[in-house]
C-alpha cells in the first residue's frame, strides 16, 4: 500500500508506542493521586510538556503546556476561552476546527471577519494588515499551515506585526499540520498555539495548546483542575507519552525528513501529466502536502481509482450535490472544473521515492484514462 | 399479573377457503421474529397469543411486531382466571392513574360465566367509577379509553385498554417474490417496504459503478438493505458492476439518452437476475414525473425491455408523502448521506425527458447488448443480511 494521505492522520509509530508501553502496565497511576506512583505519572507528563515547549524553542518559564483531547478541541478553547468579546478575526483557510467556531461566534452575535486568501491558499496579509490599521481587532486565528494546499503562512511576522499595530491583540495560529514538520520556533507573540499528536505518528485521541503563560485562558472542560485548571478531565497519559515519543522521532530528524519529503514533492510534482493536472500548491508550500486538480474529472473518482492499485490519497470534500467544493480551494478564487478534480497527497517520512516513482506512473495513466472515458 | 400480547390481522378475515394459508404465514413470520426471545407463542380463533415472556423483553417485542406485515393491531393484556373479583381487580390496576371519560365492554366467550356481557361491563364500571369516581367518568358513546374484558373458554380472562396499530397488509411471503431496485435514495426503500407489506418476500438488486461510487455509497445500500430486511424477514442483496456498461453507453451513445439506455440496462439485469432467483416481479421506486428518468416516456422505454411485470408502488405518490414514510421506517436518515449513485455518475447536461422509443433504439445499435449483459451477470456479489 502507498499512503499519500498523512494530513489526514499518520500510522502511530510503533517505537512511540512501545516506548510508552510503562505508561498502561506498571505506571497507570492517576497522575492527580498523591501517592509515588501518581507523583511519578504527573512528572511523566511534565517531562512531556517540557520536551514540546523545547522542540519549538520556548522556554518553561514564559510558557505552557495544556494537553486536550485533539487539535479540534484546542482551537475551540483558544478561541471561545481567550477573549470573551470584541472584534473576531481569522481568514478563509481554515482548518474546520477554527472556522466553525467562528460560525458560532457569529451566531452569538459576535463581530467577525474572515481575509481573503492568495491563490496558494496563504492569507493575504495586506487585507489582514489595513483591517488592523483601521480597527480594533481583539482576537486574530491565522493557520500555520493550510491543511488543504499547504500554504505556509509565516505566522511569526504576522503576528509582530499585528502587535505592532496593536499589543492587545490575542494571536492564535492552528499549528496543526506544521509541528513536526518544518523547522519552526514560537515567536514572542504568538499566545496560542494547538497541536494535534495523530498527525506526527502519535495517537488519536491526543493533543496540546500552547499557551503564554500570561495570557488569560478559561476552561473548556470543567471538573477535578486538571491541567492547572485549564482542561479538566483525567490526563491521556498513554497518549500524552506517545504524543511525545512520537515528537520525538520527529524532531530528531527534522532537516532530514524535511528534505526527503521535499524530494518526493518534487519528483511528483515533475512527473505529473501537465496536459491534465494542475498544482495548486504554491512553489513555498509544506513539503508535506502536494494538492493537485485534474481538470475536468472528479477527485472522488481519481481516488476510488487509485484504491485499486493499493494507492490511498485525500480528496478535499465529499463529492455530493450539497457541500460538494472545498470551501479552502474556492476561496483561493478556482472555478467549478478545478474544485471538482482536487487531489490532495500528503506524505511522511515513512514514504519513499520509490513510492512516488510508482504513483507518478499509475496517476498520470488512470487520469488519462478517465479523462478518455469522461471526455469521449 | 400476567402480561400477554394479543395480536390480530385484518385483511386474512377477508379470505375464504385458503384462509388457513395466510394465517399459517402470518403465524411462521411471527415465530421467525421472536425466535430470541424466551416466550410462548399460540395461536387462537383469529389471533395470536404470546405469553411467558420477561418483561425486559416487552419492548423488544413490540418492536418486532410492528414490523411484521399482516399484524393488523395488538393489544397488551393483563391474564387473570376467570373470576369476577380478579376481573375487577386487573381493571382496577389498570385505570390507577388516567383520567377521562371511560367504558367497559365486555366479550364473554364462557357462557357459563355469570353474569353475562353486558352486566358484566355494568357491574365492572359501577365498581370503577366507587374507586376512582373522582377523575374518570363514563362515557359509552366516545369514551377517551376502553377497558376491555375478555373472558375465554379456556379459563383465562384479558384485560386491556390500549390496541395499537401495526403495519397491517399481508404476511411476507404470501404473495410472491419480487426484486427490489435499490439506489441508496429515498425512494427505493419506501417502494420496498410498501410491496413487503402486500406479502412480497424481496431481493435487492443495487448497480454499483466503481470507482465512479465508492465504497462508502455501497455500505450506503448495505444499510438501507439492512433496515428493508427487518420488515422482510432477512434479505438478499445482489450488487452488480455496472461500471463497464456505464462506460461503454457514454463513449458509444448520445449523451442525453445516458440515463434512458442505462435503465434499459437495469431492467434487463433485473430480469435476468429475476429468473435465476425466482423472483415474479421487478420492483422499482418510481415516481411519476419525479426526474427525467420517470416520465411516462422513459418508462415505457425501459419498460419496453422486459416481459416480467414492473411493479412501481410508488408511480403516485408525492415526493413529501414517501419522505413521510421513510422517516417512519428509519430509512431516511441512511438515504440523504451525501454519496454518489449510480445515476449521478456521468449525468448529462439535458437528458431526454421525453424519449423517443425509435431514436432509443437507434442509439443503442451502437453496442452489443446482449454481450455486456452476460458480463455484468458474471460478476454479482451476493450479500445476505
Amino acid at each position: 500500500m502507498i499512503y499519500f494521505d498523512n494530513a489526514a492522520t499518520t500510522k502511530p509509530s510503533a517505537s512511540a508506542l512501545k516506548k510508552a508501553e510503562i505508561y498502561n502496565d506498571e505506571q497507570f497511576f492517576n497522575p492527580s493521586a498523591l501517592y509515588q506512583g501518581g507523583l511519578s505519572s504527573a512528572n511523566a507528563i511534565k517531562s512531556a510538556k517540557e520536551y514540546i515547549l523545547k522542540t519549538i524553542g520556548a522556554s518553561t518559564s514564559e510558557y505552557e503546556v495544556v494537553f486536550t483531547s485533539c487539535g479540534s478541541e484546542s482551537d475551540n478553547q483558544a478561541i471561545f476561552c481567550a477573549v470573551k468579546r470584541g472584534f473576531f478575526v481569522t481568514d478563509k483557510g481554515e482548518h474546520s476546527a477554527v472556522f466553525k467556531c467562528f460560525c458560532e461566534l457569529k451566531n452569538r452575535g459576535i463581530k467577525t471577519e474572515l481575509i481573503d486568501l492568495n491563490p496558494d491558499g496563504s492569507i493575504n496579509e495586506q487585507k489582514l494588515f489595513q483591517l488592523a490599521e483601521k480597527e480594533k481587532i481583539d482576537f486574530v486565528s491565522i493557520v500555520h499551515v493550510n491543511n488543504e494546499t499547504g500554504a505556509v503562512n509565516d505566522i511569526n511576522r504576522i503576528a509582530d506585526k499585528l502587535k505592532e499595530i496593536n499589543p492587545r491583540i490575542v494571536f492564535h495560529s492552528d499549528g496543526v499540520q506544521a509541528y513536526g514538520k518544518m523547522p519552526y520556533k514560537l515567536g514572542k507573540n504568538i499566545d496560542l498555539y494547538s497541536l494535534s499528536a495523530h498527525k506526527i505518528n502519535g495517537l488519536k485521541g491526543s493533543g496540546a495548546l500552547i499557551k503564554r503563560k500570561k495570557q488569560n485562558l478559561a476552561p473548556l472542560v470543567f471538573g477535578g483542575g486538571q491541567e492547572g485548571g485549564l482542561r479538566s478531565g483525567t490526563e491521556n497519559l498513554f497518549g500524552i507519552k506517545v504524543f511525545e515519543n512520537a515528537a520525538r522521532e520527529r524532531f530528531d530528524n527534522l532537516e532530514e525528513n524535511f528534505k526527503k519529503t521535499e524530494n518526493i514533492k518534487n519528483y511528483i510534482e515533475n512527473g505529473l501529466d501537465k496536459e491534465i493536472f494542475s498544482v495548486l500548491s504554491g512553489k513555498k508550500s509544506s513539503p508535506y502536502i502536494l494538492t493537485v486538480s485534474a481538470k475536468g474529472l472528479r477527485g472522488e473518482v481519481l481516488m476510488h481509482t487509485l484504491e485499486t492499485f493499493g494507492i490511498i490519497v485525500g480528496n478535499g470534500s465529499a463529492c455530493a450535490s450539497k457541500n460538494r467544493y472545498s470551501r479552502v480551494i474556492e476561496a483561493c478564487g478556482y472555478k467549478n472544473d478545478v474544485l471538482d478534480g482536487v487531489v490532495r497527497l500528503s506524505f511522511s517520512p515513512e514514504n519513499t521515492i520509490e513510492e512516488a516513482e510508482r504513483f507518478v506512473k499509475i496517476f498520470n495513466e488512470s487520469a488519462s484514462k478517465l479523462k478518455r472515458i469522461m471526455q469521449k | 399479573m400476567k402480561k400477554a400480547i394479543i395480536i390480530r390481522y385484518c385483511e386474512i378475515h377477508l379470505k375464504g377457503k385458503n384462509r388457513g394459508y395466510f394465517e399459517k404465514m402470518l403465524k411462521e413470520n411471527i415465530k421467525r421474529s421472536l425466535k430470541n426471545i424466551n416466550c410462548t407463542f399460540a395461536a387462537m380463533h383469529s389471533r395470536y397469543l404470546i405469553e411467558d415472556f420477561s418483561e425486559e423483553d416487552l419492548p423488544i417485542i413490540e418492536e418486532k411486531l410492528h414490523k411484521i406485515a399482516g399484524i393488523h393491531t395488538y393489544s397488551i393484556a393483563l391474564v387473570v382466571e376467570n373470576d369476577f373479583e380478579k376481573i375487577f381487580e386487573a381493571c382496577s390496576s389498570l385505570c390507577n392513574g388516567k383520567h377521562g371519560t371511560f367504558r367497559v365492554t365486555a366479550n364473554r366467550a364462557d357462557k357459563t360465566f355469570t353474569p353475562n356481557s353486558m352486566e358484566c361491563a355494568r357491574l365492572l364500571g359501577g365498581r370503577l367509577l366507587e374507586v376512582y369516581g373522582d377523575k374518570i367518568k363514563v362515557d359509552v358513546v366516545t369514551p377517551s379509553f376502553t377497558v376491555f374484558v375478555d373472558i375465554r373458554e379456556d379459563g383465562k380472562t384479558f384485560v386491556y385498554t390500549d390496541v395499537v396499530h401495526c403495519m397491517s397488509g399481508m404476511p411476507v411471503g404470501s404473495a410472491g417474490r419480487g426484486l427490489l431496485l435499490i439506489s441508496g435514495g429515498i425512494d427505493s426503500p419506501v417502494a420496498g417496504y410498501m410491496m413487503c407489506k402486500r406479502g412480497m418476500k424481496l431481493d435487492c438488486l443495487h448497480f454499483h459503478s466503481f470507482p465512479y461510487t465508492g465504497e462508502a455509497a455501497k455500505q450506503k445500500v448495505v444499510d438501507l438493505t439492512e433496515k428493508l430486511g427487518e420488515y422482510n424477514g432477512g434479505i438478499n442483496l445482489y450488487v452488480v458492476s455496472f461500471t463497464h456498461i456505464q462506460e461503454v453507453i457514454h463513449e458509444n451513445c448520445p449523451e442525453e439518452f445516458m440515463i434512458t439506455l442505462m435503465r434499459r440496462f437495469m431492467m434487463r439485469i433485473a430480469e435476468r437476475l429475476s429468473y435465476k432467483i425466482g423472483a415474479q416481479a421487478i420492483v422499482t421506486g418510481e415516481s411519476l414525473g419525479q426526474v427525467a428518468s420517470q416520465t411516462i416516456e422513459s418508462i415505457t422505454s425501459s419498460n419496453s425491455v422486459v416481459t416480467m411485470p414492473v411493479l412501481r408502488p410508488l408511480i403516485a405518490f408525492d415526493k413529501i408523502d414517501i419522505i413521510d414514510i421513510s422517516r417512519k421506517i428509519a430509512t431516511y436518515e441512511t438515504s440523504i448521506l451525501p454519496y454518489e449513485d449510480c445515476c449521478t455518475v456521468f449525468l448529462p447536461k439535458f437528458p431526454a425527458i421525453k424519449p423517443d422509443l425509435k431514436r432509443v433504439l437507434k442509439a443503442e445499435s451502437n453496442l452489443d447488448v446482449d454481450g455486456l449483459i452476460e458480463e455484468a451477470m458474471k460478476n454479482i456479489e451476493k450479500i445476505s443480511l
